[in-house]
């Protein structure tokens, strides 16, 4: 097990230098000189000479993007161009929104998911099956920013319950006003999330109920609930674990377009301002920052995989 | 190949889908025919205005023909999908190939620069890609087409591993046959039908991507007409023109989940378990 440990290890080393010279190179990219891209092109003639000397621009190409990585790596992820503060501030500074923003949507999830997934497995083929697959299945497919908008109309437009704008608020700081401004992001979030759950779920819960294991319960006459939800989910599950966990991955930084509709302070909109000011060095920075995040959780879900089940590990 | 149409035939949801993807497909080709103003057409004097039987789907806030600019919006988003969809296939397939067939270091490079592109959210990339290239049409239809390649590169891979050791592909090369002659004629059409799977899967994924990047406006730049653009802008008028975010929006599910029903109804038609634990959604949330 540890040697399948090492070698996914040795695999995300090359992919994360990849990924991160692709991030790097941007700015040779863009139309404008590199330097442009990273003092902004309003800069002084001795912003930019200072910036060449610092950033080393004037060496050899690989050298740059080692002395980069190498300043990345200390946390020196340079300055923003718009509002001339520390990258690695205005990026942690979205880490805590988009982290609550991202839990409060898998807890949603799975609330609506797992149920579903267990009924549908309960009775696979019958009329209920069908109805809660037809609800999976539209669940995932309608997009967060039609389905955001829809529950604006509802929740703002029509019955002026709840903001359309999201705020954030630590919730153990303001418990209420967190959750009155979290409810309708995670909900959008978390109804798209239960269908990838409840269908995934669904089908591993059935892949375990024509094992043998199932068939001695059954014959031991156990219930019918208890050979699913005890007997089935342990197995389900350990499939089931990964997929939360690239989902919720998946959710930092990649909950743009919910952010988006309901104007909440996360990441990915960090990210796309940056994009819309052309603003370079926060652009390179909210990347390289979200592909550490998201190729160490994604280790870190196979790892666990590993550990629980070393059949992987031998299968590899 | 005929028992496979026909067990979808048998299928409600899968004709349903298909029907509303090829009436779908005929009003974006005939956009010019059907609609009675062009896409662009303002007029100031009938701005916002509700749905009424000149405007279907009500005006916006230049005064333009809202179905009109669905159906021309129809026309770019299956174009940019289709073309997004072909990158995808005409890039990732030729990796599975060579990567199944070959194995050892060429499967370990190629396989680490599609994880490469998997390294970030499918939507992520898309957006570092633009904020490369530029905000224009190419531009989005590039990005969502390479977020695409790894799911060809993927499922193509695992066909090849499968149909490497069979007869039929070992006698191509027993007697004489190039890598390339055994890997097209003798895998490649043996391996179409998880492909063909993929390509209507992504093209729902891509359909979404290209409206979600439209609506963070860094998609298709206006004015020509996109979905995501529609409900990017209806969206600061839900209280005076709640339709104008919501008509165009339903059109959008309605293909999506279109696509996905057809999508599902072929992969089980076709017999399809090449991906025994079901890909991870990379749909832009």
């Amino acid at each position: 097990m540890i040697g399948a440990i090492l070698r996914r290890l040795l695999q995300i080393v090359p992919v994360l230098l990849l990924a991160s010279a692709g991030i790097w190179a941007m700015i040779y990219a863009v139309p404008g000189s590199p330097v442009g891209a990273i003092v902004g092109e309003n800069a002084t003639a001795e912003q930019v000479r200072a910036a060449i000397v610092r950033l080393g621009l004037d060496q050899p190409v690989a050298a740059q993007y080692w002395a980069w990585l190498g300043r990345a790596l200390h946390g020196d992820l340079g300055l923003s161009i718009q509002s001339r503060e520390p990258v690695l501030a205005l990026v942690t500074g979205r880490l805590p929104a988009t982290l609550q923003l991202g839990v409060a949507a898998t807890l949603v999830g799975l609330v609506l998911g797992v149920p579903v997934a267990l009924a549908s497995a309960a009775w696979p083929g019958s009329w209920l099956d069908r109805v809660l697959s037809g609800w999976s299945a539209l669940a995932l497919g309608v997009p967060t920013f039609w389905l955001g908008l829809l529950l604006i109309l509802l929740f703002t437009v029509q019955l002026h319950w709840l903001p359309s704008v999201a705020a954030y608020v630590p919730v153990w700081e303001q418990p209420v006003a967190a959750l009155r401004n979290l409810l309708l992001p995670a909900l959008t979030l978390g109804l798209y999330v239960s269908g990838v759950f409840a269908r995934f779920l669904r089908a591993s819960l059935l892949g375990e109920m024509g094992r043998d294991y199932i068939r001695t319960a059954r014959a031991k006459g156990l219930r019918e609930r208890d050979v699913i939800g005890r007997q089935a989910m342990r197995n389900a599950l350990l499939p089931f674990v990964t997929v939360v966990g690239l989902m919720t991955a998946t959710f930092v930084g990649g909950s743009v377009v919910t952010e988006t509709v309901f104007t909440y302070p996360g990441l990915g909109r960090l990210l796309l301002q940056a994009i819309g000011v052309r603003d370079y060095p926060l652009i390179q920075g909210c990347l390289l920052v979200i592909l550490v995040i998201f190729v160490l959780t994604n280790l870190a879900v196979d790892v666990l995989y590993l550990a629980i089940d070393p059949r992987t590990g031998a299968r590899q | 190949m005929q028992v496979s149409a026909l067990r979808l035939l048998g299928r409600p949801g899968a004709i349903l889908a298909a029907a509303f993807l090829v009436l779908l497909a005929l009003v974006a080709l005939a956009a010019g025919l059907l609609a009675p103003s062009g896409p662009l057409e303002q007029d100031l004097s009938a701005t916002l205005e509700p749905l009424s039987a000149a405007h279907p789907f009500g005006t916006d806030e230049f005064g333009r023909d809202i179905l009109v600019r669905v159906i021309y919006g129809a026309r770019s988003s299956l174009l940019t999908a289709a073309g997004a969809v072909l990158i995808a296939a005409a890039v990732g397939v030729p990796i599975g190939l060579v990567a199944g067939f070959f194995g050892g270091w060429r499967d370990a490079m190629l396989m680490r620069a599609v994880d490469v592109l998997l390294s970030l959210p499918a939507i992520l990339l898309a957006m570092a890609l633009i904020a490369v290239l530029g905000r224009s049409q190419a531009a989005a239809l590039l990005a969502v087409g390479i977020t695409g390649i790894p799911s060809f590169a993927r499922v193509t891979r695992a066909q090849t591993l499968s149909l490497r050791t069979r007869d039929f592909v070992m006698a191509v090369e027993a007697f004489g046959g190039s890598a390339t002659h055994a890997m097209v004629r003798a895998i490649l059409p043996n391996a179409w039908s998880p492909i063909l799977v993929q390509i209507v899967v992504l093209s729902s994924i891509a359909i979404l991507l290209e409206a979600a990047l439209a609506f963070l406006g860094v998609g298709i730049p206006p004015p020509a007409p996109s979905w995501g653009e529609m409900l990017r802008t209806g969206k600061t008028y839900l209280y005076e023109a709640p339709t104008y975010a919501v008509l165009p929006g339903a059109v959008l599910t309605l293909t999506i989940l279109a696509l996905d029903t057809l999508g599902r109804a072929l992969a089980t038609a076709l017999d399809d378990r090449s991906a025994p634990l079901p890909e991870i959604e990379r749909r832009a949330a």
